[in-house]
């Protein structure tokens, strides 16, 4: 198995306003030096609340957003060092979908030239092999050729997801970033788009790095799990092994917390582990561990140094007490 | 037994460009006090039109109630007067919604907003509507409550926002509380810490809680009854492990089925195909049939009735037909 | 093949075409169309029909409309045909309308691009420059620029735009910073777009309706601009236009209300006929309207 992705030491800052007309500008880390790297034919799931920094990491990773420093090894190029140009040439092989399937499709636009409109910017074919491509596309994600001539607002949101699906698929692309592919569509449509991920992926041979809030959609699609907090990798771990045992207290309290169907309030059950607060704010990240002030396993080492992420067991995990959850 | 409050047969129409349309066909729910009722199902299909009709906030025109009754402890709610209704809403009947932002007006302080919503029901002294406010900030899990009583809504994060909403929600203590989708908005370390505090607020209040959400999984962890919707009609009611663990209505099995749930990992994702059809576009027939692989001829012609034919209450012909 | 869709067959046409089948059932807009035709037309070849010299003094001042057949829409203070001056005026002024309009829009929508999408320092930079000319007094600025280059229609024209631009700036700049955040920016860029294709083919068009809006407006403005420009004497004193005619009796209006009512009624049916249009291109431009 060969890696397609290594990511190094991403790290991306973005400039907040000056306090006062001469203070010094403020930086605000959203992402800081993230590690991890994705096999060929995998997706590697990135799970974290709202501002852990999830989508900017992958976003720095395909140069959509620009990184601070580290490395993005793509098949061995660091993309990061690139120049535009270049860069330019490497977007057939990543592409990516969005969450929102309302504004990521230009609304002025027939959706066969937004199918078409990679092909024509990278010059690929003749124009009836575009045409031709698109219509194979159109087949491959469950949409009509009778539909290519309208415009989005004419779709539904689990169709316009297709179409958005079809887009990046245009280039034959070798990773796919799906930024919440599914959180914005209704749980009946939810099911049709995933499946047709897992399809895409075996027939494909595609591999997705797969953001999302969702533990349950993580668990359907990834076969591996990293597990951010604050702009960093806590928890990093085969699907299995984060779901069945995880190592880090805010990854157990991620489980604990996202509902589940085992839960019963018939049941009179008590959820096993809860946490109280909302994260700190990444504009002054504590000196410790970003998790202590919401752990219940914290110490006094845990506000002082900050964890790195180490490999232990099956994968790698930041804590300065990590191990199974209390029973 | 008669219930805290009881919905029969509500009927709801809106008047659009398409004509009018009927927004609830014949809904009947109850709930009784210190009972969780979970109200689920996709976008569309009218768990919110139910929950705006009970407060008295169905927008008329272009909506209007066509039939049916809402009691609360036997007081008919359709069709009171304006009055009344206002003197219910916020005491006897209190609603939460999904963007705790925009519900909250973003230039009082949040302690003046629930102080003036005490004040609007109950004759106390605005000095002693503020400190009951900060007490009711501290009921709901909020840290030092005397100073955050002073913040304006954007200086709170989501979840103390929605604390402030459930805050001002129960400053009356209503019998009934609606929730809207309460969690939608928030990361679920904070959903969960909101679904355990409208729990412990129901052990101390006995308030009855309509849970309305299109999450399986927080039906599961909250309801006591479930009521499953489609299309403006509910079509299939019971306790929430039977629908859970024995869903009879085709809809309520692909639902169940179709969501990636934790606790219930073990399944392929069963797709349910198609898209809910516009209301404007609904048939003679049963409005699921043409997503469903069971449908026969009879379902294209005649709406189903909610009944028990088999484990508990659905409206499918096929459910009563015992072909599934 | 799962999902319905809300209509079941599109045929397929240019984009043009539809959206002149879309404009082709906008009443208000061929009120529009056809009014502007009648100013145009009359504007155009009225001189076929009813010859005169819009300032030869043919008869005596003031007198009002409809009394001789000759000159039926009277005559002004120096006894000049006014139905002359209707005729002949209205090319100029429309030219001049139209040309400032265009350069105004031009600048502005170029402007207003760079500065919205790229932000930073060309974005502080280009705004300056725009306040700059937004503090300038418009009409005192316009009048230097005309008194420095001889009156003539073009500098009337250009006078007017460059000091109309700074709002279309302003509004374009607006429209960019608000759709460059959205989804389908980020895809246009992911599929490796590069920024110029991305500000005119992708940005622009979705942030057109409301600089079709104020183009519109524009017109209006420049036309009456020309006429104030006129009244204080900087027209090009050759050129007959409806808003010299403004200018030259708007002192004599208690006197008489003809020479001025006559002129102001085209301007203002003109800005009308030309909104009207506005409106109804900006929905036949919008998908989102078309099965309505």
């Amino acid at each position: 198995m060969s890696t397609l992705l290594d990511v190094r030491d991403l790290t991306v800052r973005f400039a907040m306003p000056r306090k006062g007309l001469f203070g010094p500008r403020p930086w605000l880390e959203a992402v800081r030096k993230v590690s991890f790297s994705l096999e060929k034919g995998h997706a590697l799931g990135i799970v974290g609340e709202s501002g852990s920094g999830k989508t900017t990491t992958a976003m720095a990773a395909i140069r959509l957003t620009e990184a601070a420093g580290g490395q993005v090894l793509f098949e061995g190029d660091d993309l990061l060092s690139l120049s535009d140009e270049q860069m330019r040439a490497h977007r057939r092989d990543v592409q990516l979908i969005f969450q929102d399937p309302y504004s990521s499709l230009n609304p002025r636009a027939r959706v066969a030239d937004i199918v078409r409109e990679p092909l024509d910017l990278m010059d690929i074919g003749t124009p009836d092999d575009r045409r031709a491509r698109v219509e194979e596309l159109f087949k491959l994600v469950g949409l009509r050729p009778d539909q290519l001539n309208l415009f989005p607002h004419q779709f539904s949101g689990g169709q316009r997801q297709r179409i958005s699906i079809a887009r990046a698929l245009t280039t034959n692309p070798k990773l796919l970033v799906c930024d919440e592919p599914v959180s914005a569509l209704d749980v009946a449509i939810q099911a049709q788009i995933l499946n047709l991920l897992a399809k895409l992926k075996s027939e494909l041979g595609l591999s997705y790095l797969f953001i999302s809030h969702d533990l349950g959609v993580v668990r359907h699609v990834c076969d591996d799990v990293a597990v951010m907090y604050l702009g960093q990798i806590v928890e990093h771990a085969s699907r299995t092994a984060l779901f069945e045992s995880p190592q880090h207290p805010y990854t157990q309290a991620l489980l604990s917390a996202a509902p589940s169907l085992a839960r019963r309030k018939s049941k009179g059950y008590v959820r096993p582990l809860k946490i109280s607060g909302d994260p700190p704010s990444p504009i002054n990240p504590p000196p410790g561990c970003a998790f202590a002030e919401r752990c219940p396993r914290a110490r006094d080492i845990c506000r002082k140094t900050p964890p790195v992420l180490e490999d232990r067991g099956p994968g790698r995990v930041a804590c300065h007490v990590p191990g199974p959850a209390d029973a | 037994m008669s219930a805290l409050l009881a919905i029969e047969d509500l009927r709801v129409t809106f008047n659009t460009r398409y004509g009018q349309v009927t927004a609830l066909d014949g809904v009947s729910l109850h709930v009784n006090a210190g009972e969780t009722l979970g109200v689920v199902g996709e976008s569309g299909c009218g768990k919110s039109i139910t929950a705006l009709a009970t407060m008295g906030l169905i927008p008329m025109p272009p909506g209007r109630i066509a039939g049916g009754s809402i009691r609360l402890e036997g007081e008919e709610l359709v069709g009171a007067a304006p009055a009344r209704m206002r003197g219910l809403r916020g005491a006897d009947i209190a609603m939460i919604f999904q963007e705790p932002m925009t519900s909250l007006n973003p230039v009082f302080t949040v302690g003046a907003q629930i102080a003036e919503a005490i004040m609007l029901h109950q004759k106390v002294s605005p000095d002693q509507a503020f400190k009951d406010a900060i007490a009711l900030l501290d009921r709901v899990g909020i840290p030092s409550p005397d100073a955050r009583a002073r913040d304006y809504p954007h200086q709170l994060s989501g979840g103390m926002r929605q604390r402030v909403m459930i805050a001002m929600a129960v400053s009356c203590r209503p019998k009934v509380l609606i929730a809207d989708e309460p969690t939608t908005a928030l990361d679920v370390t904070v959903q969960a810490q909101i679904f355990d505090l409208l729990n412990e607020i129901q052990r101390d209040f006995g308030a009855a809680i309509i849970l309305i959400t299109h999450d399986m999984g927080a039906i599961s962890e909250m309801a006591d009854r479930v009521a499953v919707m489609y299309a403006g009609r509910v079509i299939e009611e019971a306790q929430a492990d039977d629908v859970l663990d024995f869903p009879q209505h085709p809809y309520a099995r692909g639902l169940i089925d179709c969501i990636p749930a934790l606790g219930r990992e073990d399944h392929a994702l069963r797709e349910i195909p198609g898209v809910v059809p516009p209301l404007h576009l609904l048939g003679a027939g049963c409005a699921f049939a043409d997503r469903c692989e069971h449908t026969n001829a009879r379902c294209k012609t005649e709406k189903p009735l909610l009944a028990a034919h088999g484990h508990h209450p659905a409206a499918c012909h096929a459910v009563e037909e015992g072909r599934i | 093949m799962t999902d319905q869709t809300t209509q079941s067959s599109y045929k397929a046409e240019s984009p043009a075409l539809e959206a002149w089948r879309m404009f082709r059932r906008n009443i208000p807009a061929l009120v529009g169309v056809a009014l502007l035709a009648v100013i145009v037309g009359a504007t155009l070849y009225g001189t076929f029909f009813y010859a005169g010299d819009p300032f030869e003094v043919v008869w005596a001042p003031h007198e009002p409309p409809g009394v001789t057949p000759d000159f039926p829409l009277g005559t002004d203070y120096l006894g000049r045909n006014l139905m002359a001056g209707m005729l002949t005026g209205g090319g100029p002024t429309l030219t001049v309308g139209a040309a400032a309009a265009a350069i105004t829009m031009v600048i502005g929508i170029t402007l207003g691009a760079l500065a919205g999408y790229y932000g930073g320092w060309v974005d502080n930079l280009l705004m300056r420059i725009t306040e700059f000319f937004q503090v300038l007094p418009a009409l005192l600025f316009a009048m230097v620029l005309v008194t420095l280059f001889s009156p003539s229609l073009w500098t009337i024209a250009i006078a007017i735009g460059v000091v109309s631009w700074p709002q279309t700036a302003r509004l374009t700049r607006a429209e960019f910073l608000k759709i460059k955040e959205l989804e389908y920016v980020t895809a246009a860029r992911a599929i490796g777009a590069r920024n110029k294709r991305i500000i005119w083919r992708v940005i622009l068009p979705n942030a057109m309706p409301p600089l079709i809006v104020s183009a519109t407006l524009t017109i209006g403005v420049a036309i009456l601009f020309e006429a104030g420009l006129s009244f204080l004497g900087l027209g090009d004193p050759n050129v007959m236009s409806w808003g010299l005619m403004i200018g030259a009796n708007r002192e004599y209006i208690l006197d008489a209300w003809w020479p001025v009512t006559f002129p102001g009624l085209a301007i203002f049916f003109t800005v009308f006929a030309v909104s009207l249009i506005g409106d109804g291109l900006n929905d036949a431009f919008n998908p989102k309207l078309r099965e309505r």
